[in-house]
């Protein structure tokens, strides 16, 4: 074995936390029953990883085992990295999709490694329809970086791929040409939404965020929503403005719905409008150049911060409809300018 | 009669007085006839509707029967709450049969909940939900639809201009995709024996290849079949390809039935053709023992 492999393979390995480290060995399919029983998992994790490495190098684990157990890690660990996400399109009056996911590997391994020369490229199918590509690059001259890669999660015969963010900028392009030209696209173009949380992203992108439908079937009739009072508070108490609560209630759950929101961390306004006040000759509305601001709201999940603002008392509802818009308009990123 | 008084108006009046009445007693028995044949479309239509409903007013009348013998001490009496239950029941049932359909919907607070019922040769399969939000512009809230459906290209054809179309089409997609899932399912569970590899295939099952024999275990070369659905509202392929994996100039009877299998590919469901492939091999078999 490789010393680079076996390098890639021992850091890999010292990643997995070791309540985690039989399913993820059981899911890399690479040591056998009997080679992984022979492991004792309860000692110190040095030991642990210098003994797997010992079986690896028994069965000549290559760089494309290597690269795989890498994949199934992120998989297990994919909030670790911030996706951004890709709409293709065709042309128009193009055929109809007809994908063959052994023509698609070989396509897109092939438009990079002719640019590239130096390039791994590895792929791992899951059960939903998505391919998993691992992206190591290298240059004409130098080895690829394996500590370094980019992932693309592909839902095959969908306009959508999903994207690792990375600091090596300069591949995008070629990786965009690659998916676009393998999946038989014609353009490709990233959209404003981004997230640690890939399933929310998926569930925003493909409208599937909230998997209950009313049918004719389902038991629970409309209920009137409990105001989170007591019913056995005491008689004697009334709620002032009982009124006005059931409202933001009501409202709340007609923007936000009774379903857990998908997870974002963040929504960006970049604003570029020009002032306006009431005020004739105010140096600032005299102004030809519109005013730029950047606001950005930030929570460990965005959207439930968002619909907990009115009930909470903190802001009025209905809220602005910019920031209700994010899951139907499939952006976080927004740009406002003049009309 | 009109006087004499007049006599050439009064001739003409009578004529004019004769031909409307003609005319009106004409109006009247088309009217007539009219409402002879539609009385007889509706008492036929009645007969359709009354028939089913007759029939299962009859088990339901001999199912209790039946329970009034096995239990002679029950009285089968029908007081308020018993016939308010069958009311509900006969509800649920009714709403229960739009399943049948295919195509069904609720109202919600804020559109409609469209429920699509797919059905493949007679079989109930899977159901997709489409939630559509009433405003100017309609739009789709959240769905159940397979995302490699083109649900975002349908909309943005027929959503706007005629939900209807948008409907049907969306209905025509589905179905046929299920129809296409259910015979690469098929194939796969139930003629495993005769498949050779894995079968291929894809999200819209409209790509599928596999490698068959018709004698598995025997000496014949395996068949090589690639299936493609160029029409995702059909689910029979639009082009077949049947090789064969020996390699070697076929003999004319290899090319005869490779041949005569891609036609089958092309006219009958996957999993019709492979029956037909076992039961040939049984006949066979039963001949040659």
């Amino acid at each position: 074995m490789d010393e680079t492999v076996a390098e890639f393979i021992k850091r890999t390995i010292l990643k997995i936390p070791l309540n985690e480290l039989t399913t993820i060995l059981k899911a890399w399919d690479f040591l056998s029953e009997n080679q992984l029983q022979t492991v004792n998992f309860r000692q110190r994790k040095e030991s642990v990883v210098q003994h797997l490495i010992h079986l690896c190098e028994e069965k000549r684990a290559s760089l494309n085992d290597a690269a795989l157990l890498d994949i199934i890690y992120t998989q297990f660990h994919q909030h670790q990295k911030v996706w951004d996400v890709f709409q293709m399109s065709k042309g128009p009056g193009e055929d109809v999709d007809l994908f063959d996911m052994k023509q698609f590997k070989n396509s897109f391994k092939k438009i990079l490694q002719r640019a590239l020369k130096n390039v791994t490229v590895s792929f791992r199918e899951t059960e939903e329809n998505a391919v998993w590509i691992r992206i190591a690059w290298g240059t004409q001259y130098t080895k690829p970086n394996q500590y370094k890669p980019t992932y693309v999660v592909y839902y095959s015969q969908t306009p959508y791929a999903f994207k690792s963010s990375s600091t090596l900028r300069r591949n995008t392009p070629l990786l965009g040409q690659a998916l676009t030209v393998a999946s038989k696209h014609h353009q490709i173009v990233k959209m404003d939404l981004r997230s640690r949380y890939l399933d929310s992203l998926k569930a925003i992108v493909f409208k599937q965020y909230n998997q209950t439908f009313e049918t004719h079937n389902s038991a629970t009739p409309l209920q009137e929503r409990s105001l989170g009072l007591d019913i056995n508070m005491d008689s004697r108490i009334i709620h002032e403005n009982i009124v006005e609560k059931e409202r933001v209630q009501r409202i709340t759950q007609e923007t936000f719905g009774d379903y857990p929101q998908p997870q974002l961390e963040f929504a960006q306004y970049k604003l570029e409008t020009k002032f306006k006040s009431d005020l004739n000759g105010s140096i600032l509305a005299e102004r030809e150049e519109p005013l730029r601001c950047l606001i950005k709201f930030s929570s460990p999940h965005l959207l439930e911060a968002l619909k907990s603002l009115a009930p909470a008392g903190i802001a009025d509802a209905p809220l602005s409809p910019l920031l209700t818009c994010i899951p139907n308009k499939r952006k976080n990123y927004f740009k406002i300018r003049d009309k | 009669m009109a006087g004499i008084l007049a006599p050439g108006l009064g001739v003409l009046a009578h004529l004019e007085r004769l031909e409307n009445q003609t005319s009106r007693s004409r109006k009247r028995s088309e009217a007539q006839a009219q409402e002879r044949v539609l009385g007889t479309k509706i008492q036929k239509l009645r007969h359709l509707r009354d028939d089913p409903r007759a029939a299962l007013w009859h088990r339901r009348g001999s199912v209790k029967a039946c329970i009034a013998n096995v239990e002679p001490n029950r009285t089968v009496e029908v007081n308020e709450q018993e016939a308010l239950e069958e009311k509900l029941e006969n509800v649920k049932a009714i709403l229960q049969a739009y399943h049948f359909t295919g195509l069904s919907g609720k109202l919600t607070s804020r559109g409609v909940c469209v429920c699509i019922n797919t059905a493949f040769e007679g079989n109930l399969l899977d159901s997709y939900f489409v939630d559509l939000v009433i405003q100017k512009p309609l739009r789709i809230h959240h769905h159940s639809v397979p995302v490699f459906i083109p649900l975002e290209e349908i909309a943005a054809k027929y959503l706007q201009t005629n939900i209807q179309h948008f409907l049907f089409s969306l209905c025509e997609y589905l179905n046929a995709y299920s129809g296409r899932k259910y015979q690469a399912d098929r194939l796969q569970s139930d003629f495993a024996a005769l498949l050779t590899g894995p079968l291929q295939r894809n999200p819209l099952c409209n790509l599928l290849s596999f490698t068959y024999k018709l004698d598995p275990g025997g000496q014949s070369f395996p068949f090589c079949a690639r299936l493609l659905y160029k029409d995702l509202t059909a689910t029979l392929p639009t082009d077949v390809t049947v090789t064969c994996q020996g390699g070697e100039a076929l003999s004319t009877s290899w090319e005869e039935q490779r041949a005569s299998h891609e036609t089958l590919f092309c006219t009958k469901p996957l999993h019709q053709v492979f029956a037909s492939f076992a039961r040939r091999e049984k006949l066979e078999m039963s001949l040659v023992s």
